[in-house]
Parts: C-alpha cells; sequence; structure tokens
C-alpha cells in the first residue's frame, strides 16, 4: 500500500512543480497547495500506514490497539497543515495585492526588482 | 623599547587630536605636531648604540593568540633606518603640511590621516611578528588610499585612489598569502625566527609560492613595472603627501620588505634573476616615462620609480656591496626627493603651475627655496661633494661587480643615472633660472614652514656627502649587517680617486646635460611613442572595465528575475543531488508495505485525476475544483489511514482555503484570459517537473526500503506514556498539547501573524467589490443562521473538550466556532456584532491564554510548560475529564483559531467603507 | 536545589519577544506604548542573552526540557554556546533596529501591525536558534518567515510586493523541502532531537541510504534560506526594497539563521555523512563567493551591492563549514558574529545615505563626507572591515578561516577567498567614492533630516566591531567553546 501512496506523492510533487512553472499567478498558488499537500503525504507514508485504526486509546485499555498508525506524524503533519494554512492564506492575499498594483498575473513580467 | 611604543601611541592618539587643532589653525598644528616625530627621531638615535653593538630593543605581548598574531615589536637595523627616515621626514612633512594645507578643509583629514600613516609605517619598521606587520601594511594602504582622495570633488582623484588601493591591496593579499604559506611551513610568524630557518624555507617545497606571494606583495607596493602605474597618478594628491608616502617611505615599505626576507628568501637564483630584472627595467623605464613628463609632480614620481627599481635591482644582485649600496641610495633618495617634492609644491603655490615649460624666474624672487632646490638637485645629479654622489659611485661599483649580466646592468643604470640629472636640472635648476619676465609670486607661498622642510633636507644631503661616516659608521652599516646577517665594516667615501666610477660619473652627468638641453624633442618623440603603446595604466583600467561588464553580465545571467526560472533551479538542484546521493548510497532494498487496501487505492486514483485536471486546467474553476479535489482526497487517505484528526483539519482547513481561494480569485483574472507558455517551453517545464517528482518519489522509495523499526521509534514511548502521565487517551491531541506543545506554540504564532499579515494588506486599500455577493441577508438565510450559530458554537465548545481524549481539539473545535461566528456576520452584515478590534483580542488572549498556561508549572515543578493536572468533571456527552494546563493550553488555540477565521475572512468579505474601518 | 536558575536565562529569551508580541498585539493603536515596548523589551531580551551566553561560559550548555519530557520523546531546548552567541546577536540587532524603527516606521505600518510581526521574527529567530529538535526548528522557521514576509511587504510599494512575491515562493518551497528532510529524518531514525539522531547516527542505526537523503533535503532547504549559490535569487530581488530597519534586520539575521542550521546540521548532527555532503558545500561555498562579489561590482545601487555581499560572505562561512575541522568551524562562527554586527550597520548606513545624500542610487546621490563627516567614520568602519582591512573585525574573521584553509593546503579556495577579498574591497570603495567623496549630483534626491534614532544603533554596532576588531581573543574564545561543543556534543 505504501508504494501506491508513495507513487502518488511523487505525482503530486511532479503536478505541483509543473504548476509552480506557469507563467499564471493563480496556478502558482495552486502547485503551493500541491507541494504542501504532497510533502504532508510525506511524512504519514515514510513511517508506514499501518491498519488503519486511529491511534487513540480505547475505554479501559492503556495501549492503542494493535496495528496503530504512528501518532507523531500525524501530530507533525497537523502541524504542518495549520502553518500550511497560514501561509497560503497570506499568500493568496499579498498575490492578489500584487497583481492588483502591478498591473499583471504573468509571473514573466515580474522582472522589475532584480538587476 | 617602551620609548618607542609610548611614541607609536602618542602618534596613533595624533591622528584624533591634531585634525581638531588643524581646524583651527593648520599651520600651528604643524608645528606642534612635528614635535611627537622629532622626540621618536632623536629616542631613535638613542638606541644606535645599542643595536649596533647588537642588543636590539624587543617588547612582546600577545594580542591575539588563536591566530598566532602577537604585539611583538623589534628594532634591528634596518628598522632603525626605516624608522629615522619616516619619523625625521615626518616631522618636517607636518610641519611643511600645515603651512601647505593653511585655510584648506582638507587639513584636519590631512592631519588624521597622515599619523595613520606614520603609525602604520613605524609599525612596519618594528614588527617582529608577520601578520601584526601585514596588518600595519595594509593600513599604510589605506591611509595612502584616503589621503590620495583628500580632493575627493575630483574624480581623478577618486579615481587615482581607487587604483593604489586595488593595486597595493592585492600586491598586500598576495602577500598575506606568502605570509600564511610561510607560517604554515615554519611554523612561525616571527620575522627573528624566519630568519633564522632560511635553509628551511629555501628548501622547502613552497618556497617558490612563497617567494611569487612576498615579492608580489613587495612589488605591488614599490611600483615595479609593470604595477607601477598607480603611483603617477597618486600625484592626484596634495603635495605633502606625495613627498611623504609616494616618494620617501610607503614605496619604501616594499624594499624594506624584500631586505628583512632576503636572509629567508634570498640567495637563491630566482631571487636574483627575478629581483634584478625587473628591478633593472623598472629603474630605466621609470627613467624614460619621466623624460615624457612636464608636469613637476608627475616628472618626479616616474624619476621615483626609477629609484624604487634601483634598489630592488640592488637587493636582487645581493651581494655586500649590493646591499650597502642600496641601504645609501635608500637614504640618498629620501633626502634629495622629499625636498624636490616640497619645492614643486611651493612653485606650485607660488605662481599656481607645474608645468616646466612654463616655470622660469623664481630664483630672484624666492632666493632661499632656489638654494635648496639647487643642493637637492646636486645631490640627485650625483655631483661631488653631495651624498648623491656617493651613492651613485656605489651604485656603480656594485653594478659593475655582479656576479651576471653586470654590463647590462650597469648600462642600464647608466641611463637612468644620466635621466636623473636631467630630472634634477629640470625640477632644481630650470624653474629658477630666469628667462623672460619675473613672476608675480603669491604671498601664501613664503612661509618659513613650507621652506623648513626643504632647506634641512637638502642641507643635510650635503652634509652627509661630506661627512659620510656620520651615516656609514652608523645606521647603514648597522642595516647591511642586519640584512646580511653578518659583522660588516663599511667605508664611505666621496673620494675614491681616479678611476673607472669617476669617469662613469663624470660621463653620466654630461649625458644628462645633453638631455636636458634636447628636452623639447625628446619630448615630443616620447609622446608619439606613448600613444601607440598600451600604457599599463590603461591596460589596467580595462581590465576593471572588463571585470565589471563581465560580473554584469554573470550577475544578469544567473538574477534574471524570472521567477520561475528560479524554481526551476532549485527543482533541478534538488533533483541531481538526490541523485547523487542515490548513486553514492545504492538501493538498500525493496520498499516495504502494508497489503494493499482498494478504497485507498480507488481515493488514490480519483486524487491523480483531480492532478491531471489541475494541470490540463485552462481555466480557474477547474483549477480551484481539482484543487479541492486533491485535498479532499487527501482527507479522506487521512480518515482512511487512521489519521481522524488529520481528516477533520484537513477538511475544515481545504474548506476554508477554497473559501479564500474563491474570494480571492474574483479579483484576480481568470486563467483563460493569459497568453500560454510556447509548446517548447511547457515541454521542458514538464520535463523539469518530472525530474523533481522522480527523484522525489526514488528516494521515498529508497527511504521505505529500510525505515527503523517502529520500536525504535521515540512515538512507542509517547503511546506508552500518554495517558498514565498525561492524561490523555488521543495520543495525537496529547502530542500537540503537551509532549510537543512547543510546535503548537510556534503553530499559534503562524497563525496570529499570517491573520495580522491578510489584515495589513486589505486595510486600507479601497476596493469593496466583494460586498453585494457574499453579504446574504435573505430572511431564511438569517433565520437558519440564527439557529445554525449557537449550535456550531455549542459543538465546537464540545470538540474542544472531547480533543484530548477523542478526535477534536482546540484547532478543530476553534475552526468550527469560527465558521458559526461567520455565517453569522454574512448573514448580518448591517449589524456588526463584533467590533473590528475583536478578532486581534481573540489572538491576542489566545496566545496569552497558551503561554499563562505554561506558567504555574514553573512554579510548580520548576519546569517550564509541563502539564499540571487539578481535577476531572464529568461534562454531559464528553464524559469524565480531566482538567489541567494543557487543556488551557488548547483552550489558547481555540481561541486563536477563532480569532483567525474572523480576521482573514472578515476582511476578506467586509462590507464597512476603508475609511470608517480602522485597524485594529 | 533550585533548579530553574541554570535555564532561566534560556526561557526569558525566548519569553521576552513572545510576551512582548502578546503586549504589542493589545497595544495595537497606541503608539508610543508600543514604541517604548519595543525598545524595552529588546534591551531586555539582549540583557538575558548576554547572561545566557555567561552561563553557559560558566556552566557549559543550558537545556530545558518543554513540558518536563526529557529529550527526545519532548521537545528539548539547549543553549550551547553557538545557540546562545546567536541569541545574544539577535538581541543586539533587535535593539538596534526597534531603536532605528523609532525614527523610521511610519504609523501607518505600526496601525498594520508592525510591533508584534516584529516581536514574532525575533522569537522566531530565537526559537530556532535555541531549540535542539529538527521539527521545533521548522516551526520556528515558519514562524520567523511568516513574519518576514509580512515585514518585507509592508508599504505596499511595487518593488516591495514584487520582491516578497519571489521571497516568499522560494522560500515556501525550501520550507517544503525542509518539512520532506524532517520526514525522512523520523522515518529513517525515528528521532526527532539532534542530539539523539546524531547518537543514533554514530551508532549506526537507521539506513545509510535514508540518512543522506534526508541530508540532502536539509542541506537543500538550508541552502536556499541561508542563500548559498544557485539558490539566493530571492535574496537580491527583495533585501533592497523593505524599510531599513527591516532589511538592516534581515540583512543581518535571517540568512544567517540557514547558516546557523547548516552548522547545527552539517558541523555537528550528521558529522558522520561529511564526507558526501561536505564536498558539495565546498565546491557551492566557493561558487557563491565568486557570483556574490561579482553581482556587488556590478550594482549601483547601496543596499543592493550589500545584499550580493551577504551572498558572498554566506560562501565565505560556508567554505569554513565545508572545511570542517575545529578551527574552521571556530572561524566560521567568529565570521558569524562579526558579519551579522557589519552588515546591519551598513543597511543602516543605507538609510542615512539615502535621507542625506538623497537616494540609494549611486548615480544620484553624493556629498556625504562633507555634510556629515562622523556618519563618514561610521559608515568608513563596516565598510572597511566587511573589505577585510586589518585590524577590523572582517580581517580576523578572514584571517582565521584563510589560516584553516592554508592548515589543509587548499590552494586553490584560498586564492579564491583572496581575490574575492579585492573584490569586495572594490565594491565596498565604490559606496564610499559616490555616495561619501563625491560631491551631491544635480539629480539627487531632496535631503531629509536625520535623527537621533539614526545614528544611535550604527554607534552601538560601529563599537561593537571596534571591540571585536581590537580585542578579538574574547569572541574568538567563545567561538572555540562553541566549536568544540558542536564537534563533541
Amino acid at each position: 500500500m505504501e508504494t501506491i501512496i508513495i507513487l502518488l506523492t511523487g505525482f503530486l510533487f511532479t503536478c505541483g512543480f509543473y504548476l509552480l512553472l506557469r507563467r499564471n499567478i493563480t496556478r502558482l498558488l495552486v502547485g503551493i497547495l500541491f507541494i504542501s499537500q504532497a510533502a504532508n503525504l510525506v511524512i504519514l507514508v515514510l513511517p508506514g500506514l499501518g491498519s488503519g485504526v486511529s491511534p487513540i486509546i480505547q475505554e479501559g485499555q492503556t495501549a492503542p490497539p494493535p496495528g496503530y498508525p504512528d501518532p507523531l506524524p500525524q501530530a507533525l503533519i497537523l502541524t504542518a497543515i495549520v502553518i500550511g494554512f497560514g501561509v497560503i492564506a497570506f499568500a493568496l492575499v499579498l498575490l492578489k495585492n500584487a497583481y492588483r498594483d502591478l498591473g499583471t498575473d504573468d509571473l514573466d513580467s515580474l522582472k522589475n526588482t532584480d538587476v | 623599547m617602551e620609548g618607542f611604543l609610548i611614541g607609536l601611541a602618542a602618534v596613533a592618539f595624533g591622528s584624533l587630536f591634531w585634525p581638531v587643532i588643524a581646524k583651527r589653525n593648520s599651520v600651528w598644528a604643524g608645528w606642534c605636531s612635528a614635535m611627537v616625530p622629532l622626540g621618536i627621531f632623536l629616542w631613535l638615535l638613542t638606541q644606535g648604540g645599542a643595536i649596533g653593538a647588537g642588543s636590539f630593543p624587543k617588547w612582546s605581548v600577545e594580542w591575539v593568540p588563536q591566530l598566532g598574531v602577537t604585539l611583538g615589536f623589534r628594532l634591528d637595523g634596518v628598522g632603525l633606518l626605516l624608522s629615522l627616515l619616516v619619523t625625521g621626514i615626518g616631522s618636517l612633512i607636518l610641519i611643511y603640511g600645515g603651512g601647505y594645507l593653511k585655510g584648506s578643509p582638507q587639513a584636519p583629514p590631512f592631519f588624521a590621516f597622515v599619523h595613520l600613516f606614520m603609525l602604520a609605517m613605524l609599525g612596519i619598521a618594528s614588527s617582529d611578528n608577520l601578520l601584526l606587520l601585514f596588518v600595519f601594511w595594509e593600513l599604510t594602504s589605506l591611509a595612502s588610499y584616503l589621503l590620495i582622495g583628500l580632493s575627493h570633488q575630483e574624480s581623478a582623484a577618486r579615481k587615482a585612489a581607487l587604483r593604489a588601493l586595488l593595486v597595493t591591496s592585492a600586491g598586500g593579499l598576495a602577500l598575506l598569502a606568502g605570509i600564511l604559506l610561510l607560517g604554515a611551513e615554519a611554523g612561525t610568524y616571527s620575522l627573528v625566527a624566519l630568519q633564522n630557518s632560511g635553509d628551511l624555507i629555501r628548501n622547502s617545497s613552497l618556497y617558490l609560492a612563497i617567494f611569487i606571494l612576498v615579492v608580489l606583495g613587495a612589488f605591488s607596493k614599490s611600483a615595479q613595472a609593470p604595477l607601477h602605474f598607480w603611483l603617477p597618478d597618486a600625484m592626484a594628491a596634495p603635495t605633502p603627501v606625495s613627498a611623504y608616502l609616494h616618494s620617501a617611505t610607503m614605496v619604501k615599505a616594499g624594499v624594506f620588505l624584500l631586505a628583512k626576507f632576503l636572509p629567508i628568501l634570498g640567495g637563491t637564483e630566482i631571487w636574483h634573476d627575478v629581483l634584478t630584472t625587473t628591478g633593472a627595467v623598472t629603474m630605466l623605464l621609470g627613467g624614460l616615462l619621466a623624460l615624457a613628463q612636464v608636469d613637476l609632480k608627475r616628472l618626479l614620481a616616474y624619476s621615483t620609480m626609477s629609484a624604487l627599481g634601483t634598489l630592488v635591482m640592488l637587493l636582487g644582485l645581493g651581494t655586500e656591496l649590493a646591499i650597502k649600496a642600496a641601504m645609501v641610495f635608500l637614504v640618498v633618495h629620501a633626502l634629495y626627493k622629499a625636498p624636490l617634492f616640497m619645492i614643486a609644491g611651493v612653485v606650485d603655490k607660488a605662481v599656481g603651475t607645474r608645468n616646466i615649460t612654463l616655470l622660469q624666474g623664481l630664483g630672484r624672487p624666492m632666493p632661499m627655496l632656489a638654494f635648496a632646490a639647487a643642493l637637492a638637485a646636486f645631490s640627485m645629479s650625483g655631483l661631488p661633494p653631495f651624498v648623491g654622489f656617493i651613492g651613485k659611485e656605489l651604485l656603480y661599483e656594485a653594478q659593475l661587480n655582479a656576479t651576471s649580466y653586470a654590463v647590462f646592468i650597469t648600462v642600464l643604470g647608466f641611463a637612468a643615472n644620466a635621466i636623473n640629472v636631467t630630472v634634477a636640472l629640470k625640477v632644481g635648476i630650470s624653474p629658477f633660472r630666469r628667462r623672460g619676465t619675473i613672476p608675480e609670486i603669491n604671498p601664501k607661498a613664503r612661509k618659513p614652514a613650507l621652506l623648513t622642510g626643504p632647506l634641512l633636507l637638502a642641507l643635510a644631503g650635503a652634509l652627509f656627502g661630506l661627512f659620510p661616516n656620520l651615516l656609514g659608521h652608523g645606521v647603514i652599516d648597522m642595516a647591511v649587517r642586519d640584512i646580511v646577517q653578518r659583522p660588516i665594516e663599511s667605508h664611505l667615501k666621496l673620494w675614491h680617486g681616479l678611476n673607472l666610477l669617476l669617469v662613469l660619473s663624470g660621463v653620466t652627468v654630461v649625458v644628462g646635460v645633453l638631455l636636458y638641453l634636447f628636452q623639447n624633442r625628446i619630448r615630443a618623440g616620447m609622446h608619439l611613442l606613448l600613444e601607440r603603446v598600451p600604457t599599463a595604466s590603461k591596460t589596467f583600467d580595462a581590465g576593471v572595465q572588463g571585470m565589471v561588464s563581465v560580473a554584469a553580465s554573470v550577475t544578469r545571467f544567473f538574477q534574471h528575475g524570472n521567477l520561475r526560472l528560479y524554481i526551476a533551479v532549485v527543482i533541478v538542484s534538488l533533483s541531481a543531488i538526490i541523485t547523487a546521493s542515490l548513486v553514492s548510497t545504492g538501493w538498500s532494498g525493496p520498499p516495504q508495505g502494508g497489503p494493499m487496501r482498494l478504497v485507498p487505492l480507488g481515493i488514490s486514483l480519483l486524487t491523480v485525476f483531480s492532478g491531471i485536471a489541475a494541470i490540463r486546467s485552462r481555466s480557474t474553476v477547474m483549477a480551484v475544483l481539482a484543487m479541492g479535489g486533491v485535498g479532499y482526497g487527501v482527507a479522506l487517505l487521512f480518515a482512511l489511514f487512521g489519521a481522524p484528526d488529520l481528516a477533520l483539519t484537513q477538511v475544515l482547513v481545504e474548506t476554508l482555503t477554497l473559501v479564500l481561494f474563491s474570494l480571492v480569485m474574483r479579483a484576480l483574472p481568470p486563467i483563460e484570459s493569459q497568453t500560454r507558455s510556447s509548446g517548447r517551453r511547457r515541454i521542458t517545464d514538464f520535463l523539469i517537473a518530472l525530474a523533481g517528482g522522480l527523484a522525489i518519489t526514488a528516494t521515498l522509495l529508497a527511504v521505505r526500503g529500510a525505515p527503523i523499526p517502529e520500536a525504535q521509534r521515540i512515538s512507542t514511548e509517547m503511546a506508552a506514556r500518554s495517558l498514565p502521565e498525561a492524561n490523555g487517551k488521543n495520543i495525537v491531541n496529547v502530542i500537540l498539547v503537551d509532549f510537543r506543545a512547543f510546535d503548537t506554540m510556534g503553530e499559534i504564532c503562524v497563525l496570529a501573524i499570517a491573520a495580522i499579515g491578510v489584515a495589513g494588506l486589505l486595510l486600507g486599500s479601497g476596493r469593496r467589490n466583494l460586498k453585494a455577493e457574499l453579504v446574504i441577508a435573505t430572511p431564511l438565510f438569517r433565520t437558519a443562521v440564527s439557529w445554525l450559530t449557537p449550535l456550531l458554537l455549542f459543538l465546537s465548545v464540545f470538540i474542544l473538550f472531547r480533543g484530548h481524549n477523542e478526535p477534536g481539539g482546540g484547532f478543530i473545535g476553534g475552526l468550527v466556532a469560527g465558521s458559526g461566528l461567520l455565517l453569522r456576520r454574512m448573514g448580518n452584515a448591517d449589524h456588526p456584532f463584533h467590533a473590528p478590534r475583536t478578532p486581534l483580542l481573540f489572538i491576542g488572549t489566545g496566545i496569552a491564554v497558551a503561554v499563562l498556561s505554561t506558567l504555574p508549572s514553573i512554579f510548580l515543578s520548576e519546569v517550564f510548560m509541563k502539564g499540571v493536572w487539578v481535577g476531572a468533571l464529568w461534562l454531559p456527552l464528553v464524559g469524565i475529564t480531566k482538567f489541567g494546563t494543557p487543556f488551557l493550553f488548547d483552550i489558547g488555540v481555540y481561541l486563536v483559531v477563532i480569532g483567525v477565521c474572523l480576521l482573514i475572512l472578515t476582511r476578506l468579505i467586509r462590507s464597512e467603507t476603508p475609511k470608517s474601518l480602522s485597524f485594529p | 536545589m533550585f533548579d530553574l536558575m541554570n535555564p532561566f536565562p534560556l526561557y526569558l529569551c525566548l519569553l521576552i519577544p513572545l510576551g512582548a508580541a502578546i503586549v504589542q498585539i493589545f497595544l495595537l493603536g497606541q503608539s508610543k506604548a508600543q514604541r517604548v515596548v519595543a525598545v524595552g523589551s529588546t534591551a531586555l531580551l539582549t540583557a538575558f542573552s548576554f547572561a545566557l551566553v555567561a552561563a553557559v561560559k560558566a556552566h557549559g550548555p543550558v537545556i530545558l526540557d518543554v513540558g518536563g519530557w526529557a529529550a527526545p520523546v519532548g521537545i528539548r531546548l539547549r543553549a550551547d554556546m553557538l545557540s546562545a552567541l546567536m541569541v545574544a546577536i539577535t538581541g543586539v540587532i533587535g535593539f538596534c533596529g526597534a531603536i532605528h524603527g523609532l525614527a523610521e516606521v511610519p504609523i501607518s505600518d505600526e496601525r498594520r501591525g508592525y510591533h508584534p510581526l516584529y516581536q514574532f521574527l525575533l522569537f522566531g529567530v530565537c526559537g530556532s536558534f535555541l531549540t535542539n529538535d529538527l521539527f521545533n526548528l521548522y516551526v520556528w522557521f515558519e514562524v520567523m518567515l511568516l513574519s518576514s514576509f509580512v515585514l518585507l511587504a509592508q508599504g505596499g510599494s511595487k518593488s516591495q510586493l514584487e520582491g516578497t512575491v519571489k521571497y516568499m515562493v522560494l522560500n515556501i518551497v525550501a520550507s517544503t523541502v525542509f518539512l520532506i528532510g524532517a520526514g525522512i529524518i523520523y522515518a529513517s531514525l525515528g528521532t526527532l532531537n539532534f542530539a539523539d539522531i546524531a547518537l543514533r547516527i554514530s551508532q549506526g542505526q537507521g539506513s545509510v541510504t535514508g540518512i543522506r537523503l534526508a541530508g540532502v533535503f536539509l542541506m537543500l532547504a538550508f541552502a536556499v534560506k541561508a542563500g548559498l549559490f544557485p539558490l539566493y535569487a530571492w535574496l537580491p530581488s527583495s533585501y533592497h526594497t523593505p524599510r531599513y530597519t527591516v532589511s538592516a534586520v534581515f540583512a543581518g539575521l535571517l540568512t544567517k539563521v540557514g547558516v546557523y542550521a547548516l552548522i547545527r546540521t552539517f558541523g555537528s548532527t550528521f558529522s558522520a555523512h561529511q564526507s558526501f555532503t561536505l564536498p558539495i558545500l565546498w565546491w557551492v561555498a566557493l561558487l557563491t563567493m565568486v557570483i556574490g562579489v561579482l553581482g556587488a561590482a556590478s550594482q549601483f545601487h547601496v543596499r543592493r551591492i550589500l545584499s550580493f555581499h551577504i551572498i558572498s560572505q554566506i560562501g565565505y562561512m560556508a567554505l569554513g563549514l565545508a572545511l570542517g575541522t575545529a578551527g574552521a568551524i571556530s572561524a566560521t562562527i567568529f565570521y558569524v558574529i562579526h558579519h551579522i554586527v557589519v552588515k546591519s550597520n551598513l543597511f543602516l548606513a543605507a538609510s542615512v545615505i539615502d535621507r542625506i545624500g538623497g537616494g540609494e542610487d549611486l548615480r544620484r546621490t553624493g556629498g556625504l563626507y562633507r555634510a556629515a563627516p562622523w556618519l563618514a567614520v561610521l559608515f568608513l568602519i563596516p565598510a572597511l572591515s566587511l573589505g577585510g582591512i586589518p585590524p577590523l573585525s572582517g580581517f580576523w574573521a578572514k584571517l582565521a578561516l584563510l589560516e584553516a584553509i592554508f592548515g589543509v593546503h587548499a590552494w586553490f579556495a584560498a586564492g579564491i577567498a583572496l581575490a574575492v577579498g579585492i573584490l569586495t574591497l572594490f565594491s565596498m570603495t565604490k559606496i564610499w567614492a559616490e555616495a561619501f567623496w563625491k560631491e551631491r549630483p544635480e539629480n539627487a534626491g531632496e535631503r531629509r533630516p536625520i535623527h537621533a534614532a539614526h545614528v544611535i544603533p550604527m554607534v552601538i554596532l560601529t563599537g561593537i566591531t571596534l571591540l571585536i576588531s581590537f580585542y578579538p581573543t574574547w569572541l574568538f574564545e567563545l567561538a572555540d567553546i562553541a566549536s568544540r561543543q558542536l564537534l563533541i556534543p
């Protein structure tokens, strides 16, 4: 199963990278979202996916059910999702403003602050 | 030695103090400040006996022991000679400079930098530690830069200063490299120690490198061809500076260095060949170029270059005789060149020109100056009974006695000397002869301060000529001894008898006079020649220009401004090093994995379709839908792989992101409207993306080949300690609010920052285009909302409370509450239920609560952020819940998330006019 | 024994900026109070960061296990000498930036949350330096980055927006790469704590393939943040656009967080895999030095020149790291501290050049030498220090590095390092000659007055530079301690 998810992850990275390389600001944003999602999948899949039960200790037990997936990556991903959301929210509005003030959503025409 | 160091300190302090005085009265500053170097000069004279007897004044203290830098000073004969020159001429220059720059804004910086320079030169003369010597060495370059740039309004002066700095500090860096190599080879930076291990260095495999580097440093400083060109340009400096730095002292530093290194590096064939050849060429070239000049100072500068060539050549010959000749000539040159420079400055001040074809008749109005000029010129011409004569005799003697190429060297030396005679006549005699009307003299040029220096130095030249052993038995002997490293006995004589040397001297003068008489034709010829040859100066400028334009094109190549290419570079770099890494380690085994499950496989396929749709989409709507498809697909996968918290969060965040996206997309033009990249570009991009994707896939498969066994992971311990020690059954939540609560602290900060940032970006943007669409003020909606909002709020509290044991928690609860409040907001635009400030208060309070929740543990258990549990409560729907600071922490998260939702979304959909809104 | 006194300064170095950020949120709209808090809190931070350095010097690394969960289960904060030094310099730069901000940051920015963001930025930077946990480092990176995005865009000029877009996108990509790296580390080694990672690697746990791949991702991510060739493009696109206060703080601190992370991971944690990473870093460092300084040589705009210099000098630091010897790492740490002080100072000087000279474009500014000779001194000292003129701090930094390079007989690198030095000097004198020596040209902008708040930070930073210049031993001692602690964790 892990191999399938790895292939899916790699595919999402490919899509994300391709979108990052587009001229259009909107697609750039979608690209950013894609690679963040894919990175989250990386953290999930690498330590192994478990058998499908949740890492929650049932009533009366002291340990989670057998075959539980590693809870730590889940916590890391949760943090990463939230951080990613903050970043995306800001990026969205920044790019909106950039379009408004620079008058273009074509990344190829943003060449005024370099050499 | 302490006396010397006090002197150094006084000079250093002087560079801060005298400028202040000079601002009021520079003449006064000149006379007073001259007393300090004069004092050092006298102190140095008292040390002569001790140094002569072989007991060298020493002083040493650690400075930067880590780097082997010691404040180690040691004054030997050569150092004494240089120090005497620096302080003796220095004090006269201070007097002269004070008078010369009277009333000029250049006076204060002149005093500052000249003292800095003097300090540096004395440091060079007395350092025993090579790195310390280098410190002073670079300081002289810096002082020279600042002094040449005193007339900084003129672009020529700025350019000249830069040239001098670049050449000398490039040379300096070569020297530094040489020093470091020496240190690496011999294990010490002490000059004395190195001088005692000369054989070790000469036999080292690094000898050649050390030699080249050190010699490059010395040559650049002492203006050896082809690094000479900065020296004539340096004449842009005020004349006192030229007289001091660029004739008498700084340019001698290179020669001094070679003299110091002679026992370490000298005596080899390459030393002999390189120094002799370069010196001879420089000697001749300087002379020839001097013939082309009409400007007094440039004329003198080229003749200085010629003299420096002579010195280097003599050091190259390396015989005792040659060293003696070099040391004598060093003094001789300083004694005539410095006064001639000063005289040139006075002449310039008197009549406002330095053009030798215009100058004449100054002898009558300025007799004392003319007298001094004549003395200096005679000495320069090598006429008896001046010290210059002795110098020239010794020179010829050394050249004739050279072990190889004696004839060649002597002929070149002869030419240079003859030119010297010409230059002396042009500078010291010609301006004072009367050929027309007597010119008007600017009274500013008649100052005792301006006359003292030239006169004293010129007289000294005559005095030493008459009593040569004042010099010879004293400092020259010691200097030569400390260079050749054995005791010597020298007799300087004015009269050697009638021999070949005298004949040569005589012929030299005759030829020199002839050259003087035909000067106009020679000059015209030289000009014609120089126009056709590429000069070193032009070559250097072209080099700098070339470097700058190469730099510009390289920079444009890498910093092209195209964001897409920047990203492509990152992806390609990543793929490249992943490949390299995989090649270097090989595969660790086939990827391990659990059994295939159909539902996740199906979801994965759906996600893939969404991805393809996103790539192929030519419309905004499609792109956003595809994005949602991927996001929800991933959420489903989370749910299927036992991560309910993640799935919940992902769904909520994805929804929120989609809402944000669609709000923002209204302000952006649709994708459809944009020109596409060319087909070729799309293929290239696709290949780059594919390379990146494949590289990452390969990485993941390789890592899955050998994941660490679960038992060895830290999460195993977390799972075991979650319930007994952290009172939570939902391990993910426990990790978030307890084991790794510090991550969560950062996470809510990120949210707060994002919210503040978004609000700031949207503040006063002047756009209100979102109002009409998004306020859904239908009665039905309002009714629905009036039920829905409290329900959602209640639900959110429920989620918050159960979070520690079941899926849920502060973040998810906050999102639910936030969307409830938002709905209400959308349904009720006219009566906002909260002030604009409220979201920020939520955020601030939330973070504060989270921080405060960490405090009790500090007082109770002396640990930062440790969970403190106060008891358990039975709650409806939730069950028994234990309360403690981690829970408080989660409440903080909850509040922040509510605030963030409100702040970001209300800003985006707000309906108020910007003016009535203030942030906060 | 009350065990709290030991980690107390460490704790405060995080609590002060965080607490200040909270207070600044509540104080939004009350500009005066905010300014007092800004200066006061950074002064406090500086004081306690110095106390932290003293504590580390006296008793060795200071450790704080957050939540009482001993590492590696919990997140461990650990201030060894390197961290403590970095936090101390953060305090100083933060303080100077806060003062300069008084004279520069307009009310409109303050209303947009400038003050809390500034504190969050410092919090993120300090957090990055103090954490001993890989994923936690990611979190602080993000705190720092997001606040830097916002601060960079504040003011809203077109060039700022454009600069921020590039800065942001490239850094987001790098953060994603970082995240993947952290994921690989956890999957391969089962831990996130630096010391634990190092321990497990040295015990031979985990697959070499996985560990090395993780190193690749982390190296790339940190290389982007540090501004190494060829991944530095975001830096010259953006650093010359925002307010001077902001760019001075960024120029001093942000890339150095990347350098710090490189040192932390590849100088210490991953030292078992140096045979793969260090040669790459070596060549990258040399290229960075050269390409950066060529950029500086080709520019005519003060902050653009300075931005390219940052890159070039990051190359020096990376070279020291790539050498990998204790002496080289110690030299690198010395270099970092020297560089931060000097670089921030020069960016502040750019502000003064802009105000007095009438612009930042060297072709349209001038006359500062005559107009403000003492400012000329305040510029010249850091400028020459950057150019490596002895005996200023930059010379010692370069000398230490060169001795390390010569020590391993790396002649080629030594030659490059020396040649780059000349070009550095060349471009610094360009600023000096054009802005200070040259007369004010006709087309220069309007001259604006300067306030004490513009000058005070420059005086402080120049003072520190002089202290390091004439008495470098103390810093070398601290750097030696730091490098020893790194190599023997």
